[in-house]
């Protein structure tokens, strides 16, 4: 079964050098010669079996055993979950080229927005977007975030925390910075600022989080009856005219600039972090500034 | 006789810690050789018989020289002595061109390498030849008493192995050469497997006819003899043909040269006969007969290790004596090619598995699907049988 493991490894690996060809050929015959319920003839399955168990022996004689008894399951096992993280591999590729995220547009974690280093992001220069907090701080926590990222509200409970507990000893700033990935994300980013133009922002920020699915589904029904709720009276023309766009614009050209490819993303005194975790990990810069005195 | 000191001398060794145990394949070169053949390609580099210029002289002195050097390895004389590009040619040469017109068999084994027994049913194939087979025991040794009955009036050719490449038991050669001539029939032997480990005196072996390569004794590839009796190779029909076999062509016909050149056609291996009797040079100088005892305890050693292998089944007879070194075993379910990778890959040593180019063979000794075997020679040490002995137990609990 592995003979099928190899075609697809040394098939790849061909494409680039020529030495591999000829185990890629070795392969192929005898991959054909399986499908067609013949034994293999060109000795590679042979030598990838040996080549296996003899790599195991030396960790664990006991382990090479049962890897020998048992190999044509095992290698049945290998090389169907070899294929299954291929073709999953190759989704979240097609997902990352498309929509910037491995998971396609309902967005998550993605295993290879590691490959970009935070260290590379550049410090955003304005101080654009919500602002709160204590604004004469010699620690800045600026936040861009995206009403309908799964991540930004995993994190919006760490900001509402820190926002609690240093409110007198740090300024925050949160820049919108809608992904194209997530439905309604740039309307929903507008509704919030229409209605932080009403002075309701972080009201209706914790409704945006706390129906996020809903307020991405529904769109435009959802966000003006969310801003019924809250009283909202010039949010209609707000929201109709796309009368703060241009700030959205803003912070949305801002952060490309600064190299954002994920939210949430801190930045606390130009410190940059990303994911799940940034909002603790931007708590416990802070807790570390602070002890330094820099507030 | 000092393994470790004759080490010394092979670039291979020194440049690898591999176990080398594939001799019967073909061995390792000493320095002594690949600097005869060197000497060949730098100094001389000219074409011998042919032309007169000094370089092509000195040639064929050498050339010449190297034959003389063979023959007195093996006990012949120079002009018995005809050169071909390994023991399949020289086989096949003696096979294909022996006169067939009187009697219409070939005698042989069912242990006879395929280089030998493909010529032989060719000449079934093509010639209507009738096949006569020796009768064997399940062992695979000779059944000496039985043998005679093997060889009757119509036999024209009896040809069998010296040594086997799948046991390494030796065949009583002399005693069927004799049988034969008293029948009237020939002998070939091949002496492959034999050459490399034994002292052999051709007059004494009493054969016609023996093939050998050079390569399987320390000599370069692409090089072999055929030693024909002088009256046996004059016997002989021609083989290839070309340059340097004939002494006189016009367009109706040819006339041909007396063996061995009637046989050498074209430009010759000239650096491969060199390197050949550099080759007999260095194994008459360690002496055949401590070669021999060498491996004889080798051969015990290799025996013992594989027998206290569990599950471990060794084919052919299971005596050390009169054998080269050289044992095919394989162990438990798992498979020959399996158990020699795995060689490979925990401890470097380097086996042959399969069938060993003796299919028939194999399949009579009762290992159709194959075996492993494993060929010592002169550099090979107990030690390395120890590590060898280690690394079969550790693989045999893995089935």
């Amino acid at each position: 079964m592995l003979c099928f493991v190899a075609l697809f490894v040394f098939g790849a690996l061909s494409v680039f050098s020529a030495k591999y060809r000829p185990l890629a050929a070795r392969a192929f015959d005898c991959a054909a010669r399986k499908i067609t319920l013949r034994p293999c003839q060109t000795g590679l399955d042979d030598e990838i079996r040996a080549a296996s168990i003899a790599g195991i022996m030396r960790i664990s004689p006991p382990a090479a055993a049962f890897a020998n008894r048992h190999f044509e399951a095992l290698s049945v096992i290998f090389t169907l979950i070899f294929f299954a993280s291929m073709i999953v591999a190759l989704q979240g590729i097609a997902n990352f080229a498309v929509y910037g995220n491995c998971n396609g547009p309902e967005g998550g974690f993605c295993i290879y927005s590691g490959l970009q280093n935070p260290a590379f992001l550049k410090t955003p220069k304005t101080s654009e977007g919500i602002v709160a907090g204590n604004l004469s701080s010699g620690i800045t926590v600026v936040e861009f975030g995206c009403y309908i990222c799964p991540y930004t509200k995993e994190a919006e409970e760490g900001v509402q925390r820190l926002l609690e507990n240093y409110a007198s000893r740090v300024a925050f700033v949160y820049k919108p910075f809608p992904l194209a990935a997530h439905k309604n994300s740039f309307e929903a980013a507008i509704a919030a600022s229409c209605a932080g133009e009403e002075g309701k922002y972080w009201e209706y920020r914790k409704m945006l989080f706390a129906n996020q699915s809903w307020f991405a589904q529904e769109g435009e029904r959802a966000f003006k009856q969310a801003a019924r709720k809250l009283n909202l009276t010039g949010f209609d023309r707000c929201y109709d005219e796309r009368l703060v766009e241009n700030k959205i614009n803003a912070t949305l050209q801002e952060g490309k600039e600064c190299g954002i490819y994920g939210t949430p993303t801190f930045f606390v005194n130009g410190k940059a972090f990303v994911g799940q975790r940034a909002a603790e990990e931007a708590e416990a810069e802070i807790r570390r500034l602070l002890a330094e005195g820099r507030a | 006789m000092d393994a470790a000191k004759i080490r010394q001398d092979f670039p291979a060794l020194q440049k690898s810690k591999a176990i080398y145990f594939d001799n019967a394949c073909t061995t390792l070169k000493p320095k002594q050789v690949i600097e005869a053949q060197r000497i060949y390609y730098e100094e001389l580099a000219g074409c011998a018989g042919r032309s007169s210029h000094s370089i092509a002289k000195k040639t064929t002195e050498r050339f010449e020289e190297s034959r003389r050097k063979v023959a007195k390895f093996i006990g012949c004389l120079e002009n018995e002595v005809v050169w071909t590009k390994n023991a399949t040619e020289a086989l096949n040469l003696a096979v294909r061109s022996f006169d067939y017109s009187k009697r219409r068999k070939i005698v042989t084994t069912r242990l006879e390498h395929h280089s030998l027994l493909l010529p032989i049913m060719e000449m079934r194939r093509k010639e209507g030849l009738e096949i006569g087979f020796l009768p064997l025991g399940a062992d695979g040794a000779l059944d000496e008493e039985k043998a005679a009955d093997a060889i009757d009036s119509k036999t024209a050719l009896v040809a069998i192995h010296c040594a086997t490449n799948t046991t390494g038991l030796r065949c009583p050669v002399e005693k069927i050469a004799k049988i034969a001539h008293e029948r009237g029939a020939a002998v070939l032997v091949d002496g492959a497997q034999a050459v490399p480990h034994f002292k052999i005196d051709f007059r004494k072996m009493g054969a016609d006819f023996l093939a050998f390569s050079g390569h399987k004794m320390l000599g370069p590839t692409g090089i072999g003899c055929l030693i024909g009796k002088a009256d046996a190779l004059e016997n002989l029909e021609t083989f290839l043909v070309g340059g340097e076999t004939v002494e006189q062509v016009d367009i109706e016909r040819a006339v041909f040269l007396p063996p061995p050149k009637k046989f050498e056609a074209g430009i010759q291996n000239y650096a491969g006969a060199i390197g050949m009797a550099a080759a007999c040079e260095y194994l008459a100088k360690i002496g055949m007969e401590n070669v021999e005892r060498h491996e004889q305890r080798l051969a015990e050693r290799l025996l013992e290790a594989i027998a206290s292998v569990p599950g471990s089944t060794l084919y052919g007879a299971k005596t050390h004596k009169g054998r080269c070194a050289l044992a095919s075993f394989n162990i438990k379910s798992i498979k020959p090619h399996q158990v020699a990778l795995m060689c490979d890959s925990l401890s470097g040593i380097a086996l042959r598995s399969g069938v060993f180019c003796a299919q028939p063979a194999m399949s009579l000794l009762g290992a159709p699907q194959g075996a492993v075997r494993a060929s010592l020679y002169i550099y090979n040490t107990e030690e390395e049988i120890g590590i060898f002995g280690e690394t079969l137990e550790k693989i045999s609990k893995i089935a």
